[in-house]
């Protein structure tokens, strides 16, 4: 479950495998005055930072507000990002940050799956249940984890970051950090087994 | 809900193989697994338009003295691969250029001696001095033509001239009028003024000859 064959990070190679420019270089020129070059960065990052908004907050639409208000936030900030190579790891922090806000508006660190299809009954089992079915169910077992848990299992195995990063993004050690993610996989396990036993 | 078994964590993990787990222990890994698997769904989504509409409205972020140096410092520490395309003919004038540069024996200074032509150098201590300038034989004893620098102040005077091979007499002229003979010169010859003052003596072999 590793994932080892992420993609390469613009900021840290210095050049993207298909010669993009690197973040570094495209945040010299958005401060440089050229504004319309965070359009690349939205291009870069958008996607796992929609992905991990959703799986944060169990909610499309929230997601995408918090997505938004987070890379209008970063273009504000951009000068005050400390160090540009490391540019991912400072957007999932700070939409991190707004996807803990969102939760605590709601005064529970639960997400709402109000949308999810109901759990399958007892006498299905984990190979016959249909796809969607299993997608409802493992997104239920990650809404069940509390909110820290979930962030770590989610930028641990879905975004693929490696505990030094989730460092930088969380801002927590990593010895917390590979705790949080040991026990959400313990409870995402339990949560699997309980359905399809 | 129960601690796991290490080994499936560090499977997980990425620091055990899989495939040595035990069967139960594999059969947690794959449905962990698939679950993930299912996780990493990109939702169909997009908040580009949005976000760069907002972002017109608003002033530029302005780039700061403290960015502009972590900028800089990223931009020259990190290492950069580098293509170079050379057409064939390219190389070879590239190694031609090389060969010349190699093969041809440095002057010195930018001096380069002719035949029966050699370097001297001029060098006297003369702390406090205005302007130190040299005449001699060669130059028909005249002024203004060789001066010698003193670039960082230290008192030392130094220049190199390209003369003909061959004995020459010389004597150093200090702040315009005070005529010297050169200290180090190490052989001296009598001026004929029957003042019995001396004039310093060089010996400039050709540059040919010199190692």
């Amino acid at each position: 479950m590793e994932n080892r064959d992420e993609a390469p990070q613009p900021g840290v190679t210095g050049m993207v495998n298909d010669g993009a420019p690197a973040d570094a270089d495209v945040v010299a020129r958005i401060l440089g005055g050229d504004g319309e070059a965070f359009g690349i960065l939205i291009r870069r990052y958008e996607p796992g930072l929609l992905r991990f908004a959703t799986r944060m907050l169990g909610n499309p639409d929230a997601a995408a507000d918090a997505v938004a208000e987070s890379l209008v936030r970063a273009y504000r900030h951009l000068a005050q990002c400390r160090d540009p190579g490391r540019l991912r790891s400072w957007l999932y922090r700070i939409t991190g940050n707004r996807c803990r806000s969102h939760l605590a508006r709601r005064h529970t660190n639960d997400i709402s799956l109000s949308d999810a299809p109901p759990l399958s009954d007892g006498s299905d089992t984990w190979a016959v249940l249909e796809r969607g079915e299993q997608v409802a169910l493992v997104e239920r077992a990650l809404a069940a984890l509390p909110a820290e848990k979930r962030e770590a299992f989610v930028l641990k195995h879905v975004e693929g970051m490696s505990y030094e990063e989730m460092a930088q993004v969380t801002g927590a050690r990593i010895p917390t950090l590979k705790m949080r993610v040991h026990r959400a996989r313990e409870a995402l396990l339990a949560a699997l087994e309980e359905v399809v036993r | 809900m129960s601690p796991i078994d290490p080994r499936l964590q560090e499977a997980l993990d990425g620091e055990r193989d899989p495939g040595d787990l035990t069967l139960d222990l594999r059969e947690a890994y794959t449905r962990l697994t698939v679950a993930t698997q299912m996780l990493k769904a990109t939702p169909l989504l997009s908040v580009a338009t949005r976000v760069m509409a907002e972002i017109r409205l608003g002033r530029p972020p302005v780039l700061n003295e403290g960015m502009a140096r972590r900028l800089l410092h990223w931009w020259l520490g990190r290492p950069r691969a580098v293509t170079l395309r050379l057409r064939p003919v390219w190389t070879v004038a590239l190694a031609a250029g090389l060969a010349a540069v190699l093969l041809i024996p440095w002057t010195n200074g930018g001096l380069t001696p002719g035949v029966a032509q050699g370097i001297a150098n001029f060098v006297g201590h003369f702390p406090g001095a205005r302007s130190v300038e040299v005449v001699g034989s060669f130059n028909d004893w005249s002024r203004g033509v060789l001066h010698l620098n003193d670039d960082d102040g230290d008192g030392i005077w130094h220049a190199e001239a390209v003369l003909p091979a061959g004995q020459h007499e010389y004597m150093f002229v200090v702040d315009g009028e005070r005529w010297v003979p050169d200290p180090l010169a190490g052989r001296y010859v009598d001026d004929g003024f029957g003042a019995g003052q001396q004039n310093s003596l060089l010996i400039v072999r050709p540059a040919s000859a010199q190692p």
